[in-house]
């Protein structure tokens, strides 16, 4: 049980903000970070749900409201069957369906927890993402993981709809675990040839981030034929750390195998043969 | 069928009605419902709630405890420290009386010897009061250096870990030695000379913990009478009944509803001494629930354990000498220190009986770490990883399949081993012969089954996937002879059915139905017929409780001497009624039928006994107490699959044969075997404690401590390899442990077939292997 | 605080702190059955229907279930009887210390009502949270398979009684 002395329920998100800017006050969603904080001074959760923020809209990108709960990936019809069928196919490795049933895109993306899977995915596809502090504003996730406030809002996140092929890959213990290191990447196929590419790699343990060196690396390479020599540059280039599940020497190894396998993933996909 | 002789053992297995079938669990209705049936679920007004104070420091003396603004705070009923529980030394081990185990513990002592050692007992109102106690309670240490490396432990340098004068029972505590052990049979050095190979290894086996889902709870009051009753998730309910009394002196109730797991865990006395302490202290009732945390951290782990082993054989594969030398850390109390020690040799070296010369012996250490304990398997997992390993390594060196090299030298029907009678448990064995063994059927059915010789042939290598394959053999026991003893009562009710009291504790096992089957066979009656009782000590016959894989074999036995009793009974109350000869009855379908087609129902019989005819309650008592402890055999194959670019082993198949004699309810036998063999394999794989510099495991909850979860679990299969134990209850061996002991092994030796890799440590990392591969691959 | 909510169709109007766990909640107002096994959101034994879905009631605020339907495993018998799931359960001998059941029954029926043709595969993935230390799990995927189809089969006899009396 947290020690809180006041569970708000906002009717507007100008309210919502206000409560949240508040002393010690902290929005809720999903909840299930929030339920295990350990922190004393809490004095008051805000509870986001109430402010709706849970549709699904397809257009020209597809705009994700903060609550959709990550069951949707495998759920609602729009994001089951984006890239052929990819968020459905990578949510059975987010969590578990109780899980799955409980997060919110919003409070996964917010929190900046180094081993999400979910920013990962989110920042391969180049999302953007949509927050409220007085004002809304729109930027692009990979801009949000570094210069965002915490006493932002995020409201929605706004999915590219394009024809790149997406591949995301995890590494984890056991099939029940948070990513050791995972893996994405994205790109779309000229004449055989990589264009527009985005790879990036999250739980190093530190936050999901871009490696444009291998980026620039793959940019305008031969799928198949780069495959080795992109995962060595990216032992080499990938920045990881060491902690209780493993070493960044390890961590680096598994950075290119992953590489090597979601870029097999693709050729497969495009059918290349590999 | 008549019952011409009811005492007569000997049935034949296709006789049996009830027995070697898969009726449901007697229990399963309430659990699948989910009835309040588990110790925390019972509401006991008033109850404080109980939480403990634990150290930070590995090792530690406590200056002084300053709990006055923990007192001071509103709802705090007590604060109990070391000085206000009786300093009485005992072992937490619930094991035969008196212990083989050293008696080195206090409830609180003015020593800490791991982090998380009880400092204080806090009682309050409600969980946040206590939470917020704790925090207040000042406390001073004189922090002393901590033994954290088991393999160090009796170093001359290291600081002494037990130095209170009142230990007794261990072997050297100045050198930080709970127990020593050491056995040896022929000339082990004379043997390897002359053997034509002989090849040498170090094993390791970690601190798994038990992870059983519901944690550490008892609650503790006063009942109406004043009696003292202790409601507890227990193994072990006489035992806690015995420790709780010799501890603080008073006499108890121990109950033990159903349990939420314990493989071994609850085979001790953990939170029992806490609430008895606050119970007594105040008059009221106490209630403490262990967090994960604690459980992790702060109960048992399985004995990390370290085996040198030297094997030699001659070249046309006869076994020719065992050495084996192991090294066992116990933790910061020597619970299960000898016990687990000596079953490592025990329960694993018979199985070899053909070789000429057997050496086994080691130190059980003691160290600032958790306390190791009894956990399933009870030191074979241990020892079999080590010794079936390198007896794979010896027949791959020997150009032998490892199946028929095992086969060559092990035990057979008929015969025995040496080592039955030199080395028991805590103290020596017993002879025995061998009555029932089908290790050979279990090989050669599993190895068709599993397709091992066409496997064999398959290519292991493709592009980045490796596969390999692996066989292990286990045996293990059933009960500890000449020490355990089960008792069992039936009574006869006038609706037909009878209660069976039994001190028999089933923490899910389903040692209930089973008993419930054994004494359903007996009195020709069906298994809900039978309402069971088990475990609570003011009403049921005395138990040693479960463990040592002794439940179906020894209060199996005791509840079938206790049934065939009462179908005496009822023969001759029958007799009289009906004035027909005893002879001239026999027992069917829950009635007494006379050979001239008179029939009278058990209801009938006992209404009349209560009311008109030559009154009395039909109710008898049996005990049993083993001779011998049988072993069950097994056999499993391991197929696994090694991602080459990242080191991750993924088991694709299982299979295990099983020897356990006649299982009395097949289903929940498999379960017993599917259950221990997923332990097995998150031993093997996943199941890994990490504790920082200072001896804190971090490692201490299901987000870190990765126990199987389902989608880990691939393809499990288990078949049994009949046989018939004429010393068990209809022909019964046990069957809940042996399923732990063979999966690390088929997975190392499946590893080592696949790329060539011998893992010598468990858990198998995926880092580890990772770099085994980059190595092997670099120096080729 | 005050909070209404429906447990198992029944409605229950009661104060509570505004930091509560529904775990807590619900184990305060006699739903035994849900355990709290872990304190990490690692186990499942928690789980119970919320508005049909499965989630775990150790990460879910009392405060925010205001005005929804929570379903536990005592919502799914009646009494005396046993739901096809949990009678799979026992009859397959997937039930061994019980800890976990009452959890896994509430995904479990989650499951096959949004799919009621599942196979192994499918089952394993939609209960993945769900820990069992017990059994090792195979029983327990039998069981579910065996379940769903006595549901398959006991809600297609209309069906055939239908093809057999024409
Ligand atoms: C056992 C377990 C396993 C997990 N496994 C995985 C996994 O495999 N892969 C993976 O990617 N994730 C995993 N997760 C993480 C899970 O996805 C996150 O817990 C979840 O994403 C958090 O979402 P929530 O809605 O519950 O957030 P909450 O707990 O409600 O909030 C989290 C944080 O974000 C803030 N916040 C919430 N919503 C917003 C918003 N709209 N705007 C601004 N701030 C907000 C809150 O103040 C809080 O600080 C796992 C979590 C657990 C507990
Ligand atoms: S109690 Fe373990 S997931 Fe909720
Ligand atoms: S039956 Fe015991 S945890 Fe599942």
């Amino acid at each position: 049980m947290l020690k809180i002395k006041e569970y708000l329920k906002p009717k507007t998100i100008e309210e919502a903000y206000e409560f949240g800017n508040l002393l010690n006050s902290l929005y809720v969603s999903g909840g299930l970070i929030v339920a295990q904080l350990k922190v004393s001074h809490l004095e008051r959760l805000v509870d986001l749900k109430t402010l709706g923020m849970d549709e699904i809209e397809d257009g020209n990108t597809v705009k994700i409201g903060a609550n959709v709960k990550l069951a949707s990936f495998m759920k609602n019809s729009i994001l089951s069957t984006l890239n052929n069928g990819f968020f459905k196919e990578v949510a059975k490795e987010i969590g578990s369906t109780q899980i799955r049933n409980m997060a919110t895109i919003g409070g996964s993306i917010a929190f900046r927890l180094g081993w999400s899977d979910v920013t990962t995915i989110f920042m391969t596809a180049k999302s953007q993402v949509e927050l409220y502090d007085g004002i809304f504003r729109k930027m692009s996730l990979e801009n949000f993981i570094k210069d965002g406030k915490r006493d932002q809002i995020v409201t929605a996140v706004y999915l590219p709809k394009n024809a790149r092929f997406l591949a995301f890959e995890k590494f984890a213990k056991s099939t029940f675990d948070i990513a050791t290191l995972n893996l994405g990447i994205a790109l779309s196929l000229k004449d055989d040839r990589i264009e527009d590419v985005t790879v990036v790699v999250g739980s190093r343990p530190m936050i999901s981030e871009r490696v444009r060196e291998v980026e620039e690396f793959l940019t305008g390479k031969d799928l198949l034929s780069s495959m080795d020599k992109a995962a060595d540059l990216m032992e080499k280039v990938i920045k990881v750390g060491t902690d209780m599940r493993a070493s960044s020497e390890y961590r680096k190894a598994l950075a290119g195998a992953l590489l090597k396998k979601a870029m097999r993933r693709i050729c497969h996909e495009s059918g290349i043969q590999s | 069928m008549k019952v011409s002789n009811v005492k007569s053992s000997a049935v034949a297995p296709t006789e049996f009605k009830v027995v070697d079938t898969s009726v449901s669990k007697v229990d399963g209705y309430a659990l699948t419902k989910g009835k309040a049936v588990f110790t925390d679920d019972f509401n006991i007004p008033n109850a404080l709630v109980v939480k403990i104070l634990r150290s930070r420091h590995a090792h530690a003396i406590i200056k002084s405890i300053d709990a006055s603004k923990a007192l001071a705070l509103e709802g705090v009923a007590c604060v109990l420290t070391h000085e206000d529980v009786p300093r009485v030394a005992y072992t937490r081990a619930g094991q035969g009386y008196p212990e083989p185990s050293p008696y080195d513990t206090f409830v609180l002592d003015k020593k800490v010897r791991y982090v998380g050692d009880a400092v204080a007992i806090v009682a309050a109102e409600t969980e946040e009061i206590a939470n917020r106690a704790l925090d207040l309670i000042r406390v001073e240490y004189e922090v002393l250096p901590a033994v954290l490396d088991y393999e160090h432990a009796s170093d001359p340098e290291m600081p002494v870990i037990h130095d209170e004068p009142e230990i007794s029972g261990a072997y050297d505590p100045s050198r930080n030695i709970a127990n020593h052990y050491e056995m040896h049979i022929g000339d082990v050095d004379e043997e390897l000379a002359k053997s034509d190979i002989v090849v040498e290894g170090t094993y390791y086996t970690p601190n798994q913990s038990h992870a059983m889902m519901e944690t550490h709870v008892a609650i503790s009051y006063f009942d109406p009478n004043g009696r003292l009753t202790i409601i507890s998730s227990t193994q072990v309910p006489y035992h806690v009944r015995r420790i709780i009394r010799r501890i603080f002196g008073v006499e108890s109730r121990v109950i033990k509803p159903r349990i939420g797991g314990g493989f071994g865990g609850k085979q001790a006395v953990h939170v029992e001494a806490y609430v008895t302490a606050v119970t007594l202290k105040t008059g009221r009732p106490a209630r403490c629930v262990y967090t994960r945390e604690e459980t992790m951290t702060a109960s048992n782990t399985r004995h990390a354990m370290r085996f040198k082993l030297r094997v030699g054989a001659s070249k046309d594969g006869k076994l020719q000498a065992i050495d084996m030398q192991g090294l066992s850390n116990t933790g910061a109390y020597g619970e299960h220190a000898l016990t687990t020690f000596m079953v490592s040799g025990s329960k694993t070296l018979p199985l070899y009986n053909k070789v000429k010369a057997v050496r086994f012996g080691g130190d059980i250490v003691y160290t600032n770490t958790e306390p190791a304990g009894a956990f399933r398997g009870y030191g074979a997992p241990q020892s079999t990883f080590a010794l079936d390993s390198i007896l794979d390594e010896l027949a791959y060196k020997l150009g032998m399949d490892p199946i028929d090299f095992k086969l060559k030298n092990s035990i057979r029907e008929g015969e025995t081993s040496p080592i039955f009678k030199v080395m028991g448990e805590g103290r020596e064995g017993v002879e025995q012969i061998v009555q029932s063994c089908k290790i050979e059927e279990c090989a050669l059915m599993g190895a068709k089954h599993f397709n091992w010789y066409e496997k064999k042939k398959r290519p292991r290598i493709e592009k980045t996937k490796a596969h390999g394959y692996g066989v292990a053999f286990a045996m293990q026991g059933s009960s500890i002879p000449a020490i355990d003893m089960g008792g069992a009562t039936i009574k006869m009710n006038d609706d037909g059915t009878f209660n069976l009291m039994v001190g028999a504790t089933d923490l899910g096992t389903g040692s209930d139905t089973i008993l419930a089957q054994i004494a359903a066979e007996v009195l020709h009656t069906t298994t809900d017929k039978i309402i069971v009782y088990s475990s609570d000590t003011d009403i049921t016959p005395f138990d040693k409780g479960a463990y040592a894989s002794s439940t179906t074999y020894v209060s199996g036995n005791a509840t079938k001497r206790a049934a065939e009793k009462m179908a005496f009974e009822i023969l001759k109350a029958a007799s009289e009624i009906m004035s027909e000869p005893v002879e001239k009855l026999h027992l069917e379908n829950g009635k007494v039928i006379s050979e001239s087609d008179r029939s009278l129902t058990y209801s009938e019989i006992q209404t009349k006994l209560f009311y008109s005819f030559k009154q009395r309650q039909l109710e008898v008592t049996e005990s049993f107490v083993s001779e011998v402890s049988p072993p069950p055999y097994m056999v499993s194959f391991a197929e696994v699959e090694i991602d080459l670019e990242t080191g991750k082993v993924d088991v694709l198949n299982f299979l295990s044969y099983v020897d356990c004699g006649t299982p009395i309810n097949p289903k929940l036998a498999r379960g017993q075997v599917e259950g221990a063999t997923a332990q097995g394999i998150g031993m093997a794989l996943y199941e890994e404690h990490v504790s920082d510099k200072n001896g804190r495991i971090v490692t201490n909850d299901f987000f870190t401590y990765k126990i199987p979860a389902r989608e880990d679990i691939k393809n499990i299969k288990v078949e049994f390899a009949k046989s018939y134990e004429p010393t068990g209850p209809f022909g019964a061996k046990s069957v809940s442990e042996i399923g732990l002991d063979t999966p690390a092994p088929a997975i190392a030796n499946a590893i080592f077939d696949a790329i060539g890799v011998r893992i010598k440590k468990l858990p198998i990392k995926s880092e580890d292997m990772f770099f085994a591969i980059k190595n092997m691959v670099k120096s080729l | 605080m005050k909070v209404e909510f429906k447990v198992n169709d029944r409605k229950h109007s009661i104060e509570i702190k505004p930091g509560e766990l529904l775990v807590e909640t619900l184990r305060r107002l006699g739903y035994k059955s849900v355990k709290h096994a872990c304190d990490t959101a690692s186990c499942g034994a928690c789980s119970v229907q919320l508005d049909g879905n499965p989630v775990l009631s150790c990460r879910t605020f009392t405060a925010a279930v205001d005005g929804h339907d929570v379903k536990t495993v005592e919502g799914f018998s009646k009494e005396g009887e046993l739901s096809a799931v949990q009678k799979a359960l026992v009859d397959e001998g997937a039930v061994q210390c019980g800890f976990c059941i009452p959890g896994l029954v509430v995904t479990a029926e989650a499951l096959l009502k949004e799919n009621l043709n599942p196979n192994e595969e499918e089952i394993k993935t939609y209960l993945n949270g769900n820990l069992c230390r017990c059994t090792g799990y195979v029983s327990q995927t039998h069981a579910i398979m065996k379940a769903a189809e006595i549901r398959r089969s006991s809600t297609s006899v209309p069906v055939e009684k239908r093809g057999e009396s024409s």
